[in-house]
């Protein structure tokens, strides 16, 4: 396997009215789709957050790229190559899709030659950008309006991408739309590090597994040992559809 | 006050108690008051007691203006009406009927509440900026009147009233006392309201108006009851304003500059806390005494006013009290463990139910839309849109994404008006209702990305709803007694009791949405409006959702349900209803609907296979 790219050791933080990370370690490798599960509450986002410097850590380490990056700002972040897809819908909907795929090389608007070059590489990747560049962003469906999220936070050219749940409030035509994007960009060399709580959907897509509980990293494995794992199944993957009741089974 | 207690209760013990800023507030409390209770007794210096006196007249002002601003989150810039309306009330009556002016003050304290009902009617229909001018506007509209009328209220010649007959040695006694009096019953109300229902429903409207609306809260009346509130005891205190300066006359008694003056009182001290007004306004007088004394007045203290103002949003944004407050909290929260969501533990406890026995399926329909439509622009979000959902169902609303599953949500609730079509509720047509008469009629709704209230603590957001619109319930308490042990149980039942405390911004995404469904279940609905109630949240809680909804079914609840979770909804729902480009295009059995070619084309997908229901590597 290839290097770390990102190490987080002991990592403490919270929002002023307590420590929600205990103590987080994480590695994640160069080139891999890391997908962190856990309850509600478990700190998932919080580790995106002092990841992506919007957080500051009280206590230790976070590494990208062989650098410190604890407590950098979140702009500097961006800078060294971490983009994060947050969580709700950040389509501005009256928008062009090219419009809102460009918002994401704003700090780069002067050197337009750039700017260009990206945005081929970008469409490259997610066809619809060029075929339906000069749509509205509203008149997209829910996946595609994800995939042109995901597509403006490339315009940077990350070597890390983090996506905050990136299933939620899809159809089921729209989830597999947006995992073949994820694949794509995963393929396009990008290192990928995922929110999910749709478990079975992000750890099928992944490589890596991490499983957080209570602010702490309960587990960490292959993706397909952690999904196997019955131990975790049980406590938070919930059980297989056919096992679930069924109404008429249910006493009224 | 209020952060200080929240934060007892998530730590307890953990340090003195008596350096916390409830305890050194108490104190400076204790020798402030004292301060002001004795100063007329052992100093003549008359210059202080009119400091005071205007400061008094100030407080009251700004604790009744924190009312509705502090807590419904409406600025008023008319707060100074009330001075003039009180002081108008007293003179005219003190003149013309007789007696001493202090008798009239409760007509002052009555004609004021009257007027801010009235205007509250009007005004409160408006939101943001457009208030804040019908508030200034309605205080010109009062000084025209006063300036114009001048046959009762002799115009710019002015009323002057009686001197005071009583002894020299008291000196200005009576109306520093009756102010401080005043202050006291102020005060007492602000407490009261902040205790109350009515109160937390004031915070809703703050929060997010529209929410409040769904879950109960009649918010033109809370508006208006807020503004009245905010009127009363200002009104009286007008009144003692306009005997002490012996004079009335319309640009005196209307001045912007008082409303300007209340405003900065309430924002400097803190908006949303009892004692910030008090605070804030002692502060800005003083301000005020000292340009006028020593810095020329007039035009000075203008510029003092817009540059504190600025100081205070650029540094304080919060006011005094709530920043003191929340840096304690930090500091004080430092190093310890927040609550973090962990594994579940057992199953929940049942809930207590007010309906006496569950509704078996009749077979009759709950809800029923006819031909419902809903333009935006050019787009049909909801197209001619009909369907039944069963009284004692669990019925599924699938589509794809825009096919206008969550307008018809918004519709159903209240939130949008529909351009054509009916809605009927249990035999009722709904669709011409506000939205908390919809609440009443049993209908209740949790949002796709939830609205909690997020200044509130968990347990206020499940208190602030309202089953029927009724005085009792306003004034019933909102942290103690039937309705607050009620909404524990809910929470207990959600499994978010131990966050019961905690601010609702605070929480996870899908603890959000298990407080939501608590919140929307003190409603006691006959159907409830979930809206992807499975999105966001770990499997394992999914499934005690689903339990959730099962149990509170067989006791007689209906559930709609919008959802993505297919596995979910197949397990749970029946029938499974299918929307597509704003219109129902299938329903039926999950059986069917999952054979369904219509169904397959639009949502599902033609490889769509329950067991893998995602592409996997």
């Amino acid at each position: 396997m290839a290097s770390r790219t990102l190490s987080l050791s002991n990592v403490i933080a919270g929002y002023g009215y307590g420590d929600v990370l205990k103590g987080v370690d994480l590695e994640v490798e160069q080139g891999s789709v890391t997908c962190i599960v856990g309850p509600n509450g478990a700190g998932k986002s919080t580790v995106l957050r002092a990841i992506s410097g919007v957080l500051r850590p009280r206590e230790g380490t976070i590494r990208f790229e062989g650098s410190d990056v604890c407590g950098v700002s979140p702009a500097q972040i961006l800078a060294r190559g971490i983009a994060q897809v947050p969580q709700s819908n950040g389509i501005f909907p009256n928008l062009s899709v090219r419009e809102n795929v460009l918002i994401g090389a704003y700090i780069l608007r002067r050197d337009r030659a750039l700017v260009e070059r990206r945005l081929g590489a970008v469409a490259e990747l997610f066809p619809i950008i060029r075929e339906r560049g000069s749509e509205k962003a509203g008149n997209l469906s829910g996946g595609q309006r994800r995939t042109v999220e995901f597509a403006r936070s490339l315009m940077l050219d990350p070597s890390l991408v983090m996506l905050d749940e990136p299933s939620v409030g899809l159809d089921p035509k729209a989830l597999r739309a947006i995992a073949g994007a994820i694949k794509q960009m995963s393929e396009a060399g990008k290192t990928l590090l995922i929110i999910e709580q749709n478990v079975r959907f992000g750890l099928r897509m992944s490589t890596h597994g991490v499983v957080m509980e209570s602010g702490r990293v309960l587990m960490h494995d292959r993706a397909d040992t952690v999904l196997g794992n019955p131990e975790m199944t049980d406590l938070f993957f919930g059980g297989t559809v056919a096992a679930g009741p069924r109404r008429a089974s249910t006493p009224a | 006050m209020r952060l200080a207690a929240a934060a007892r209760g998530a730590i307890p013990g953990e340090l003195s108690e008596l350096a916390s800023p409830r305890w050194v507030g108490r104190a400076l409390l204790v020798i402030g008051g004292a301060i002001v209770l004795v100063y007329p007794l052992i100093s003549n210096d008359l210059f202080y007691q009119n400091l005071i006196i205007l400061s008094l007249l100030f407080a009251i002002g700004a604790v009744g203006l924190n009312v509705i601003m502090g807590w419904g989150g409406y600025i008023s810039l008319g707060q100074s009406s009330f001075i003039g309306l009180g002081a108008y009330t007293v003179g005219i009556l003190a003149t013309r009927v007789g007696g001493s002016p202090f008798v009239w003050l409760p007509a002052a304290g009555l004609v004021a509440a009257l007027f801010a009902l009235v205007l509250g009617a009007v005004a409160t229909r408006l939101r943001g900026h457009s208030f804040v001018i019908a508030t200034i506007a309605a205080l010109f509209l009062l000084q025209i009147v006063a300036t114009n009328w001048r046959g009762f209220t002799h115009g710019t010649t002015g009323i002057t009233l009686p001197i005071p007959q009583w002894d020299v040695a008291y000196q200005n006694w009576p109306f520093y006392y009756s102010l401080m009096g005043l202050l006291v019953l102020a005060l007492l109300l602000s407490w009261r309201i902040r205790k109350t229902k009515f109160g937390t429903g004031l915070i809703a409207i703050r929060e997010d108006e529209d929410k409040a609306a769904t879950v109960g809260i009649d918010t033109p009346v809370y508006k208006s009851l807020g503004f009245a509130a905010s009127a009363v005891f200002l009104g009286m205190a007008g009144g003692v304003y306009g005997y002490y300066l012996t004079f009335l006359d319309p640009t005196g008694m209307f001045d912007i500059i008082l409303s300007v003056q209340i405003v900065l009182a309430v924002i400097l001290g803190g908006r949303g806390t009892l004692w910030g007004p008090v605070l804030g306004a002692f502060l800005i007088e003083s301000i005020n005494e000292l340009a006028n004394q020593q810095l020329g007045g007039g035009n000075s203290r203008l510029l003092i006013f817009g540059g504190l103002l600025t100081l205070a949003i650029l540094v304080l944004p919060k006011g005094i009290i709530p920043s003191v407050e929340e840096l304690w909290k930090r500091r004080r929260a430092e190093g310890t463990a927040a609550l973090a969501g962990g594994r579940l533990n057992g199953l929940p406890a049942h809930p207590v139910d007010r309906r006496a026995q569950p509704a078996p399926r009749t077979g009759s329909s709950l809800l029923e839309l006819k031909g419902l439509a809903k333009r935006f622009g050019g787009v049909h979000a909801v197209d001619d849109l009909t369907f039944t959902v069963e009284e004692g169902s669990i019925t599924a609303l699938i589509g794809p994404n825009g096919s206008g599953k969550t307008t018809a949500f918004n519709l159903i609730g209240g939130t949008m008006s529909a351009d054509g079509g009916e809605i009927w509720l249990d035999g009722r047509r709904i669709d011409r209702l506000r939205p908390w008469r919809r609440a009443y009629l049993g209908l209740g709704r949790t949002f796709q990305i939830t609205r909690l209230f997020g200044q509130m603590t968990v347990l206020e957001n499940v208190v602030a709803p309202m089953r029927s619109f009724s005085l009792s319930q306003l004034n019933a308490g909102a942290m103690s007694g039937p309705e607050a042990s009620r909404a524990e149980e809910l929470l207990q039942f959600v499994g978010m009791r131990e966050f019961r405390d905690q601010r609702a911004a605070e929480l996870s995404f899908g603890q959000q949405k298990l407080v939501e469904f608590a919140q929307v279940l003190m409603l006691d609905p006959k159907l409830i409006m979930l809206d992807e109630p499975g999105g966001g949240i770990n499997p394992t809680l999914v499934a005690r959702m689903a339990e959730m909804i099962r149990e509170l079914n067989q006791r007689g609840t209906t559930f709609l349900i919008v959802e993505h979770n297919l596995p979910l909804v197949l397990d749970l729902c029946d029938p499974v209803l299918v929307l597509a480009g704003g219109s129902c295009i299938s329903s039926g059995s999950p059986e069917a609907i999952q054979k369904d070619p219509l169904v397959l084309d639009a949502y599902l997908g033609e490889d769509f296979k329950l067991e893998e229901p995602v592409g996997a590597h």
